[in-house]
């Protein structure tokens, strides 16, 4: 019975264990992106998606990312990969730092090749030296009837395969991590408004810091020429009731306090009035083409503000005031800055000035250091892989009459031997010379 | 002087078209008549073409005040030098003049995909939304630049290969006055094409990060599935799986061939055909074709 299990047990490693897989594998990921790039995504376009027969969404073609079948091939390669890197760990390490050297001349397979006539110390040295020189690592064994020797330079280069295929593993838990912990929020608020993080619309996870947003202000900078520079936040966080960090992000300048990351991401023109109601004074702030609304406490009445005039010299507001439910509105009009209106004999209604509202991008993705660090050994691993290949050097000494004899010297070129071979001619012609 | 630039600027496009197109038929001819008065005017001019490929380049960078990478036609001028660029190399470094004739006509085939297709408006400098104004943009496209004319340079010997061993296959010996006759022999053009991959390959790689690293800092998503991003990860595929497939089965010769063919197919796909054929999911692509090339 413990046999068979066994037998299972390895079955299933040497299935795992099979760069066949492994390339099955990574065609399949390759073929299913493909279909998802025809198929409208509902992460990108959650309209069109929706227009896509039924049979398909529910087979899960609109979504097909963050599909259970998807996933499951995408811990396969991973489960691939890991038992392919413990596989081959312990051949690469014996390649690397347990180098033997060749016993006979008929160890020296290889299909680059020489041999060198001479005598057997001046011929230890003048290798020795050369390949030192050229900055291999050498080991070499002495015998009755002879000398042998190997040397590797480069040996890092023999990890960056395995090191590239950690990575993929290493970038897959960023990405888990990203996806299953943290959040992805949005929040538009206009200049002056303090706005605490647990109260933004958010599409994914939970928030659970409990720190504000101070917004200074919003702006819509253009450079002398006309063209936009970028869009402007001045913002501080509030922790405590204390203002703890205080920073102006822009797009592709966000701003990090605790894990959570602001982006700048829109941005909407707006105007702040003061609402005069029965000698209260209230400020509000309301958003170009009716993004937002004041409702006027004690009455039905609804302002939106249906377009702004942005110039900071002579703004200009168009409102429409409705109420109740009804879809038509009751009073229309414009409204010039400093200028006051009364609205429905209910409160009296002035425009003091432009106001910028911001739309921020507020995310916490406690994975995507991790998934840095992935793209990093990546990088490192393919840099190692073909950037700073490994080469190794071997040879048999075989004494023939006397102190003379014969060197048999090859090298370890794996599947490249061009590079390879000029460097091994070079080390050639230099032993020879010496 | 901003209009004596950018009549400069035009005048190297057009230096640049002609010094290239030009070039491409000195190759066809120097492979056919084997003079090598023609071979050497295919490699001058392609001297000329990037030079004024250069310089068009420069000129567009001193008039948009920025990386010139940010538009279609920017990065195809981009591009054709990357290609120009890797297989100058190439030629000068493996004596591999008849390379030309198959990597030319690629640059020659985007330079008339600009003339036909993008008027004068799309090909002057424009005003950039903020979300391109970042540094990991100009990374991101320098890095696609030499990956791509790197895999361009390797689909020029995949069809060198194919057409010499067709020539073999058939059981005749290459004519020695014939065109094939000019090229190298099989195990060399093989290499040769594994090195440029082995070349392009981390960049590629480095290209697709950096467009992760300036997504997460635009938008806060380093990866979000969209086309561009999905089909530069099959090519990325496609490549990965060839170099797998070279080293661990010994896939050379014909299949090999065949995926450096296949592979660039994937490269064109992303840039030009992501754009064109699935154009109603990538809105950025629409308005910003080249910002994830």
């Amino acid at each position: 019975m413990k046999e068979q299990r066994e037998g299972i047990v390895e079955y299933i490693w040497r299935v795992f264990s099979s760069m066949k897989l492994g390339l099955i594998l990574l065609g399949l990921v390759a073929l299913v992106s493909g279909v998802g790039t025809v198929f409208p995504q509902a992460n990108l376009d959650p309209g069109k998606a929706k227009e896509v027969g039924e049979i398909w969404q529910t087979l899960g073609f609109t979504q097909i990312y963050s599909t259970v079948w998807f996933r499951l091939l995408m811990g396969l390669l991973c489960i691939n990969l890991v038992v392919c890197s413990i596989q081959r760990f312990q051949g690469i390490y014996n390649r690397t730092f347990a180098l033997k050297p060749p016993v006979s001349v008929s160890n020296v397979f290889s299909k680059i090749k020489a041999k060198l006539a001479g005598e057997s110390e001046p011929l230890k040295i003048s290798v020795q030296d050369v390949l030192k020189r050229n900055g291999f690592k050498l080991t070499i064994n002495s015998g009755d009837n002879g000398w042998s020797f190997i040397a590797i330079k480069r040996r890092l280069g023999n990890w960056g395969s395995l090191i590239s295929h950690i990575s993929f593993v290493v970038l897959v838990i960023g990405a888990i991590l990203g996806t299953t912990m943290g959040f992805k929020g949005f929040m538009m608020s206009s200049a002056g408004s303090t706005v605490p993080i647990n109260s933004i619309s958010v599409s994914k996870g939970r928030i659970n810091q409990d720190f504000s947003v101070r917004i200074y202000s919003a702006e819509d900078r253009f450079l002398p020429n006309g063209e936009r520079d970028n869009w402007y936040t001045d913002m501080g966080i509030i922790e405590n009731g204390t203002e703890v960090l205080r920073k102006t992000i822009s797009v592709n300048h966000p701003l990090t306090y605790r894990g959570v990351t602001f982006y700048q991401s829109s941005f909407a023109n707006g105007a702040s009035l003061t609402v005069d109601l029965k000698d209260q004074k209230l400020p509000i702030v309301l958003q170009d083409h009716g993004g937002n609304y004041f409702q006027a406490p004690g009455t039905e009445l609804y302002l939106i503000a249906a377009a702004i005039k942005s110039d900071p010299q002579k703004p200009i507001m168009l409102y429409q005031v409705y109420r109740g439910k009804g879809v038509q509105p009751v009073q229309t009009g414009q409204i010039n800055a400093g200028e006051t209106i009364d609205v429905q004999g209910e409160y009296k209604l002035t425009l003091e000035a432009n106001a910028g509202f911001t739309g921020l991008q507020v995310k916490q993705d406690p994975g995507v250091m991790v998934v840095w660090l992935g793209c990093a050994l990546l990088l490192l691993g393919l840099f190692l892989s073909f950037y700073w290949r490994s080469m190794v050097v071997l040879g048999v000494f075989e004494s023939g009459q006397g102190t003379e004899g014969e060197l048999t010297m090859g090298t370890m070129a794996g599947k490249v031997t061009g590079g390879v071979q000029e460097e091994f001619d070079r080390l050639i012609h230099d032993i020879q010379a010496k | 002087m901003d209009q004596g630039l950018q009549n400069l600027e035009t005048s190297s496009f057009y230096v640049m078209l002609m010094a290239y197109t030009l070039c491409m038929f000195f190759h066809w001819a120097w492979i056919g008549t084997k003079k090598e008065l023609m071979g050497r005017f295919a490699t001058y001019l392609s001297i000329v073409g990037l030079v004024a490929n250069t310089a068009a380049i420069i000129l567009r960078m001193i008039i948009a005040g920025r990386p010139p990478l940010s538009n279609s036609y920017e990065f195809l001028l981009a591009f054709i030098w990357g290609i120009i660029f890797v297989y100058l190399f190439i030629e000068y470094r493996y004596k591999l003049r008849s390379l030309g004739a198959f990597v030319m006509p690629i640059a020659f085939l985007i330079l008339m995909f600009i003339i036909m297709s993008m008027g004068p408006e799309e090909r002057i400098a424009q005003a950039i939304p903020p979300a391109l104004k970042s540094k990991w943009l100009t990374f991101h496209v320098v890095t696609a630049m030499f990956s791509y004319g790197a895999f361009a340079t390797s689909f020029g010997l995949g069809i060198m290969y194919l057409l010499k061993i067709g020539e073999e296959g058939k059981g005749k010996k290459s004519n020695p006055h014939g065109i094939i006759s000019r090229f190298p022999a099989l195990d060399i053009i093989d290499e040769l094409s594994y090195k440029v991959i082995g070349f392009a390959f981390p960049l590629l790689t480095l290209c697709i990060i950096t467009g992760a690293i300036w997504a997460n800092y635009a938008w806060g998503t380093y990866w979000s599935w969209d086309p561009k991003e999905t089909w530069s990860l099959i090519t990325w595929i496609i490549y990965a799986a060839y170099l797998h497939a070279r080293l661990m089965y010994g896939w050379k010769g014909k299949r090999a061939a065949w995926m450096t063919i296949f592979g660039f197919a994937a490269v064109l796909f992303t840039f030009f055909g992501v754009n064109y054929f699935l154009p109603g999911l990538h809105s950025y692509a629409i308005s910003q074709p080249n910002i994830l090339v």
